[in-house]
């Protein structure tokens, strides 16, 4: 046999072959795997919130201190510091009452890095929209639509798409893909858990109050699935109108040996404005390909 | 890539089929990979297994844009050095020591079928230290760059590069070694 000079030649002529039967008894084991997890989200899935919330005593009623904050709009000043002219327990409730929203969203993360440069996410009772930049150039788009139950995703780069409807127990999936970019979501998991008041700033030429929060509790069920996590986020509001100017979040967490960091900045808020409905029903482009068919 | 980003919204989306083709797509590359890393085939086979496990729970929290190789690549490196490391706090011989005769021997219920240059290449690896092991699997099998690495093991990319150098010129000296006293020079 010839010398192995070439260690990449010789790594690539080693090879390794599965037992076929031993590879049906490992894939029913991983099959099994993921049906017991659809089972226990999809019967969970609609109180996802509350569920982790509840499960600290510290959480707990700091929760119930923010659902006590969206229900009875008369103790709302009760609910803000003394020293700050913002009521936060009133930025919840606008915020949850806004119809239309559009931001921009800057990411990072080591486990599934986004090649985009940001993108431009859009709210609406019915619907979210997302649409990815690089270098000015729009590279994808997806939009949900709980109307229509649908999830269409266009790959601009690759002319590529995919449409499909979104089965009932896929309802979670959306309100999970959604999460930490949907201001609903992230402004009443921060009011829920421990967070302490940063006083007044400018932002973005707006006067703001600030807030942050290091308790990890505030990543909701992720912190019951690692070993570690550190969470730092801020949330600044415009004093005036009570509405969320920008948001910064980092996380670090560690599970299973692997290490995850993730960076968030969520900027340029336009709230309670009407979209047109159209902007949630992506077209296809006649010269797109299914990507089922590949 | 597409394929994958495909793989990874049907899967997000409950659908069973895609963590099929996922694990019929990658199942024999992060094997080699666990071999050639834990030299030893049932620890590569429990490693490979309990990677997918996980995805299988948690793997819907992955992007779709997400790079699902180098995901399940860095999970099968992770899972190992795990277990090494508890290993050698529970074990006064370590893996290397109980390797050896364990690769390329197959048992009746072995899932890994290993030619004879892996189990060659994986008793080679098993005499570099693990971290210039880590380097030449994760950049040769694993296809990661030296940057994602050095994200790894938690060292520069000098550092890195170094490793690579260093654990690719022994394996080779040893790998020349082993095939001439094989071909009986």
């Amino acid at each position: 046999m010839k010398p192995a000079n070439d260690i990449e030649q010789f790594f690539k002529k080693a090879v390794i072959d599965t037992d076929p039967g031993m590879d049906r008894t490992v894939l029913n084991v991983v099959l099994m795997a993921h049906d017991k997890t659809t089972d226990k989200s999809s019967a969970a899935a609609k109180p996802r919130i509350r569920r982790i919330t509840m499960k600290s005593p510290i959480t707990k009623a700091a929760a119930a201190a923010a659902i006590i904050a969206l229900v009875v709009l008369g103790l709302f000043e009760f609910m803000g510091s003394s020293k700050s002219g913002v009521v936060w327990g009133e930025v919840a409730q606008k915020v949850q009452a806004s119809s239309g929203l559009s931001l921009r969203i800057m990411e990072t993360s080591s486990v599934s890095p986004d090649d985009s440069d940001y993108a431009i996410k859009y709210f609406c009772p019915t619907g979210s929209r997302s649409d990815a930049y690089k270098n000015g150039q729009i590279t994808r788009s997806h939009c949900s639509n709980t109307e229509t139950m649908t999830s269409t995703a266009l790959f601009h780069s690759t002319k590529c798409y995919i449409s499909r409807p979104c089965k009932k127990g896929s309802e979670g999936f959306l309100e999970q893909d959604e999460n930490w970019t949907n201001p609903k979501y992230l402004v009443q998991q921060i009011l829920a858990v421990e967070y302490k008041e940063l006083g007044k700033k400018m932002v973005d030429g707006v006067l703001c109050e600030g807030l942050e929060t290091s308790d990890p509790a505030v990543m909701g069920a992720l912190v019951e699935m690692v070993d570690r996590l550190d969470v730092h986020m801020e949330l600044w509001v415009d004093a005036q109108t009570q509405y969320p100017v920008r948001f910064e979040g980092k996380m670090a967490g560690e599970a299973e040996g692997q290490v995850m960091e993730s960076e968030c900045v969520i900027d340029q808020f336009q709230w309670d404005v009407e979209l047109d409905p159209s902007l949630f029903e992506l077209d296809i482009p006649p010269d797109y390909v299914s990507m089922r068919s590949m | 890539m597409i394929e994958d980003q495909l793989l990874i919204w049907k899967f997000k989306l409950g659908d069973r089929d895609a963590l099929r083709r996922i694990y019929a797509k990658y199942k024999n590359d992060l094997l080699k990979l666990a071999v050639s890393l834990a030299n030893d085939v049932n620890t590569a086979e429990d490693v490979v297994q309990d990677v997918f496990v996980s995805f299988a729970q948690t793997g819907s929290r992955i992007r779709p844009t997400g790079n699902l190789r180098k995901y399940l690549v860095t999970c099968t490196a992770n899972r190992i050095r795990n277990r090494r490391r508890d290993r050698a706090r529970h074990e006064t011989s370590d893996i290397e020591k109980a390797a050896g005769t364990l690769c390329g021997r197959r048992g009746p219920e072995q899932w890994a079928i290993l030619s004879e240059e892996l189990a060659l290449l994986s008793e080679a690896m098993a005499r570099i230290p693990y971290e210039q092991r880590e380097v030449v699997s994760l950049h040769m099998e694993g296809a990661m760059t030296f940057r994602a690495i050095a994200a790894i093991q938690n060292a520069s990319i000098n550092t890195v590069q170094g490793r690579y150098r260093y654990g690719t010129d022994k394996l080779r000296s040893l790998l020349n070694g082993e095939l001439r006293h094989e071909a009986g020079e």
